[in-house]
C-alpha cells in the first residue's frame, strides 16, 4: 500500500521539479518548488524519518519558499525603479 | 552611487573576520592535546548500542528483530530489555535515538550548524538592514479577518513550536524544527498587518542570549566532567519529561536561538528599507 502512494508522491515531485525549471514565470517556479519540498518531506517520512520530515515541512515547504516570495517581489520592485 | 563599493566592502570584510574567528575557536576546541577541549572518542562508549539500542542483544532464537542470516552484534552480554516508564540511569535517557547522538555524543556538530545559521543570518542582515522607508498610502491593508486570524493563529504556533522544541527529548523534531515553526508564525503575524514591526531589541537579546547559554550549558560539562558539552545532570527515568540530562536544556537554548534569528531575517526581508550601500 504504502509503496503506491509513495510512487504517486514520486511522480508528482517529479513533474512539479519539471515545473519549476521550465516555466516562464517566476512565481509558479517557486510555488513548484515550495510542492517539491512538501512532497520529499512526506517521502522522509514514508522512510521513518519523521524529525527531518518535520525540518523539511517547516523550513523547505514554509518559510523559505515565502522567503523566495519576498525577494521576487523585491527585485521586481528594483527593476521597475530603474525603468523609470 | 560612487560611494557604494567601500560601505559594502566593509560590510563583507566584517563578515569574513567573524567567520574566521569562529573557525579558529572551533580549531582550538578540536586540536587540543588528549584530556581537553572535545573527547569524542571517549565519549561514544562501546555500551552504548548495547545499553541504549533494543536490536542489539537481541538473541538469534527469537528472529523477530534480524533478517534471516544477520546476526546480532553481541552475543556474550545479557538481553535487557528497555521499558519505556521503567528503565532508569541509562547512558543517555533521550527516547530517541538520534536525538542522543545528534545533542549528546555529536553535541559540537550541533553547535557548529548554529553557528553556520547564525553567520547567514548576520551576512542577510549585514546587506539588507537600514532606515525604514515612509510608507506610500495607495497600498491596501488586510482585510478585518486576516487580521483577527493570524492573531489568533499566532499564538497556537507559538505553543506548537515551544511544545516542539521542549519534547526534544521525547518526540521526534527538536530545536531547528520549532524555531522554524515559531517564526512560520511570526510570518504569519507580518501578513496580517501591514506596518508590524517586531522588537529588534528583544530579539537580537533573546538570539545572543539563548547562544550564551547554549556555551555555558557546553562549558559547565567542560568543568564538571572534563569534556566540553558533556552530559552533567542525571539521566533519570526514559519518557519522563524531566529526563535525559541536558538534552531539554541545549534544545530549548537552540529553539529560541533559531526562532528569534528566521524571525529577523523574515523581518529584514520584508520591511521596505532604504539600504545604505544602494
Amino acid at each position: 500500500m504504502i509503496i503506491y502512494v509513495a510512487t504517486v508522491v514520486v511522480i508528482a515531485i517529479i513533474i512539479s521539479s519539471l515545473i519549476a525549471v521550465f516555466s516562464k514565470k517566476l512565481l509558479s517556479s517557486i510555488i513548484a518548488m515550495g510542492l517539491v519540498s512538501l512532497g520529499v518531506s512526506g517521502l522522509f517520512f514514508f522512510l521513518q524519518a519523521p524529525d527531518v520530515a518535520i525540518t523539511e515541512a517547516a523550513i523547505g515547504a514554509g518559510l523559505s519558499t515565502a522567503i523566495f516570495v519576498i525577494a521576487l517581489k523585491r527585485v521586481k520592485k528594483g527593476e521597475t525603479k530603474d525603468e523609470e | 552611487m560612487k560611494n557604494e563599493t567601500p560601505e559594502l566592502f566593509k560590510k563583507i570584510f566584517a563578515l569574513s573576520v567573524i567567520a574566521v574567528l569562529i573557525v579558529g575557536f572551533f580549531l582550538a576546541f578540536t586540536e587540543m592535546p588528549k584530556g581537553w577541549g572535545v573527547n569524542v572518542n571517549g565519549r561514544v562508549s562501546r555500551l552504548y548500542v548495547l545499553k541504549n539500542v533494543r536490536t542489539a542483544t537481541k538473541s538469534l532464537d527469537s528472529g523477530k528483530f534480524f533478517a534471516k542470516g544477520v546476526k546480532p552484534l553481541r552475543t556474550d552480554v545479557a538481553y535487557t530489555p528497555i521499558e519505556f516508564k521503567k528503565t532508569a540511569n541509562l547512558e543517555d535517557g533521550a527516547a530517541n535515538v538520534v536525538t542522543s547522538i545528534v545533542v549528546d555524543y555529536r553535541g559540537f556538530d550541533t553547535l557548529g550548524e548554529v553557528t553556520v545559521l547564525f553567520l547567514a543570518v548576520s551576512g542577510v542582515m549585514m546587506l539588507l538592514f537600514g532606515k525604514r522607508k515612509k510608507e506610500r498610502k495607495k497600498k491596501t491593508e488586510p482585510s478585518l479577518i486576516m487580521y483577527v486570524g493570524t492573531r489568533i493563529a499566532f499564538s497556537v504556533i507559538l505553543l506548537f513550536g515551544i511544545y516542539i522544541f521542549v519534547h526534544g527529548h521525547l518526540t521526534p523534531g527538536g530545536g531547528f524544527p520549532g524555531g522554524a515553526v515559531i517564526a512560520s508564525g511570526i510570518l504569519g503575524l507580518f501578513l496580517g498587518r501591514r506596518g508590524y514591526s517586531p522588537n529588534h531589541m528583544g530579539l537580537k537579546a533573546f538570539e545572543s542570549l539563548s547562544g550564551i547559554a547554549f556555551v555555558i550549558i557546553g562549558l559547565i560539562g567542560f568543568f564538571s566532567v572534563h569534556s566540553f558539552l558533556a552530559n552533567f545532570l542525571p539521566t533519570g527515568i526514559i519518557g519522563d519529561l524531566y529526563s535525559a540530562g541536558f538534552i531539554a536544556l541545549i534544545y530549548i537554548a537552540v529553539g529560541m536561538k533559531v526562532g528569534s534569528e528566521l524571525a529577523a531575517v523574515v523581518d529584514t526581508m520584508i520591511t521596505d528599507t532604504e539600504e545604505e550601500w544602494s
